[in-house]
């Protein structure tokens, strides 16, 4: 880098070596990091060893991998796992899918009158809190006063259904809204990746007429894989860590039809006050999400070996 | 003179013509149209939250669902009104524009310092500091809660905005960083030839060019912070309480929902997220890739 002699000289004269210089740039990071970071880690790890209560005014118990195996032999905690991938899995598809074809009709109209506002309005929800989101509909699902159940009477002749509050339509009403929130994010990647092809090639590909098929898998696949990869993968992150918009929406439950994993850990701590079992199943969350993450950077990296040979 | 005479035959090709640009005019506006009514769909649900905040309680209620009243402010004075509502409007915007600026300041000095030397363990920081960004909140929070009581940070504006700063320094140093990496390092080489000093180098010569990615990690760390609710709830209290965790507790209370009351906060909250991406349309897509998508939508 740039340690060489020449600059090594000029630092020197100014009384601070190049080496000092570069750790008093990332010091202030460190120490957030540290006390923020790393501190709470070692405590988190500390504590899945641990018996611990602090409602009950005992002293922490130590019990080894106790914890770890208790989860391991949970069959809820085995349940929740599956609730939370269903809730990831049918979430992202369907986003993606819709995503897909609101990008190509975003895309194809490029000279859309007031496009910054009707963009504005699309993208709208995902900038939302998922809190907030929840609250929202909250309101539209409530079973007396709610838009959408009034609607579904009025259009199918059932009674007014409960959306949240039975255990057989909770996850597909909560579904809806994550739908509705991220399938803006979708298409704005979608958008993005049909953006990366360059226009000479499209131009080409309509002078050869290639059928809408062959474009797709020859001409805007190739160039614009990356972008949509990495959409799906950024929205299967998040949308593993779904807390806000089921916290506000039904809380895990009724029972437990919409009790993901970051419900369930909330639960642990703050309802429970299971510190020592939240503590482990809080870092077999994390090794997951770790694991996500080094996908991503995988892909990452892939993408500029890619780009440079 | 050589007479004029119109071919008779070529203006009614013309008209066919016209009448074919004019056919696929009306397309085009259909297709515009149904594109803005997707638009407008994604947007209904919030539409219908304002709605409801210029309604009267018996018309929120109401059924069927009224689309067309006559507006009130009644519920967005009545909030205004309330002590609350104004420690929540100005704790979100303290508390926001607090962390942010710091957050985005001491990153840029670690980007710069991650991208033009070479640490031992700096990409792994690189990836941790991605990781933390990738948990779900409920599994940091724990410790952090038990670290909070054990030192008496929690509801205190340090404690809030410390956190806050530390959640939006992955997001600044990832963006920045990649900004960063764009800029030749010849730049600074010159610049040290010409005198300049290191720190001159880098706030006088470095900055400007990469001003994009500052706009983009203030603007998106601020709709995260600004959303941020789960940690204020559990870390925070009463005192240093943002728009989104007052939402979510007037969903909670014993007396039944206000929902003209959280109509009206939901409005107010709302708002400055939709000018936000207004205005700052073109940053949306790298804000949203973690800095790893450039370029406008």
């Amino acid at each position: 880098m740039n340690n060489d002699g020449g600059q090594r000289l000029r630092f020197m004269r100014q009384g601070l070596s190049l080496k000092a210089f570069a750790w008093i740039l990332i010091i202030p990071v460190l120490a957030f990091f540290t006390i923020w970071n790393v501190v709470p880690f070692l405590w988190l790890l500390g504590l899945s060893f641990y018996r611990y209560y602090p409602t009950f005014g005992q002293p922490p118990k130590f019990l080894g991998l106790g914890n770890y195996i208790s989860l391991m032999n949970d069959p809820n905690v085995w349940e929740r796992i599956g609730t939370t991938f269903i809730f990831m899995v049918s979430a992202v598809g369907i986003e993606t899918g819709l995503g897909l074809v609101l990008g190509f009709v975003f895309w194809s109209r490029r000279a859309l009158w007031g496009r910054r506002l009707a963009l504005t309005l699309l993208f709208s929800p995902m900038v939302l809190a998922p809190v907030a989101a929840g609250t929202f509909f909250r309101l539209i699902y409530d079973p007396l006063y709610g838009v959408v159940p009034y609607y579904i009477h009025a259009f199918f002749g059932v009674p007014k259904p409960n959306l949240l509050g039975n255990s057989h339509t909770a996850m597909l009403a909560v579904l809806a809204t994550d739908v509705w929130m991220w399938t803006p994010f979708m298409t704005m990647m979608t958008i993005a990746a049909l953006g990366a092809v360059p226009k000479a090639v499209l131009e080409a590909a309509s002078v050869d007429r290639l059928k809408f098929w062959q474009r797709v898998r020859y001409v805007m696949w190739p160039y614009g894989k990356f972008i949509l990869l990495l959409g799906v993968i950024l929205r299967t992150i998040d949308a593993f860590k779904t807390y806000g918009l089921i916290a506000a929406m039904t809380a895990g439950g009724p029972g437990n039809a919409t009790d993901v994993l970051s419900i369930t850990l909330y639960r642990e701590g703050f309802v429970s006050f299971d510190m020592g079992k939240g503590s482990a199943l809080a870092l077999f969350t994390l090794f997951i999400a770790v694991a996500f993450t080094s996908v991503y950077l995988y892909f990452l990296k892939n993408r500029e070996r890619e780009a440079i040979s | 003179m050589i007479p004029v005479t119109l071919d008779p035959s070529r203006d009614e090709e013309s008209q066919a013509n016209m009448r074919a640009v004019k056919r696929s005019r009306i397309r085009e506006r259909i297709k515009d149209l149904s594109v803005w009514v997707i638009a407008v769909l994604f947007f209904l649900p919030e539409l219908w939250i304002f709605l409801s905040a210029f309604k009267t309680p018996q018309q929120i209620l109401a059924v069927p669902p009224r689309w067309i009243f006559r507006p009130t402010l009644q519920g967005l004075t009545a909030m205004a009104k309330e002590g609350a509502f104004w420690t929540y409007v100005f704790n979100s915007f303290f508390i926001t524009f607090t962390a942010v600026f710091v957050a985005v300041g001491i990153s840029f000095l670690a980007a710069y310092g991650l991208s033009r030397f070479r640490f031992r363990g700096g990409d792994f920081l690189m990836f941790v500091l991605l990781s933390i960004r990738m948990v779900p909140g409920s599994a940091s929070i724990l410790p952090l809660f038990l670290m909070y009581t054990a030192l008496g940070w929690t509801n205190t504006y340090a404690g809030i905005i410390a956190f806050d700063v530390m959640f939006s320094i992955p997001f600044a140093i990832w963006i920045l960083k990649g900004y960063l990496d764009g800029v030749s390092q010849r730049f600074d080489e010159a610049a040290q030839v010409d005198g300049f000093s290191r720190w001159r180098t880098m706030f006088r010569i470095i900055l400007p060019q990469i001003l994009p990615g500052i706009v983009a990690a203030v603007i998106f760390n601020m709709i995260f912070v600004w959303n941020e609710s789960l940690f204020n709830a559990i870390l925070g209290g009463n005192t240093v309480q943002t728009i989104p965790v007052a939402l979510q507790s007037g969903l909670n209370t014993i007396n039944g929902i206000n929902w003209q009351y959280i109509a009206s906060l939901s409005f107010v909250y709302t708002v400055p997220l939709m000018a936000t991406i207004y205005f700052f349309q073109k940053y949306l897509l790298v804000g949203m890739t973690f800095g790893t998508v450039r370029g406008e939508i």
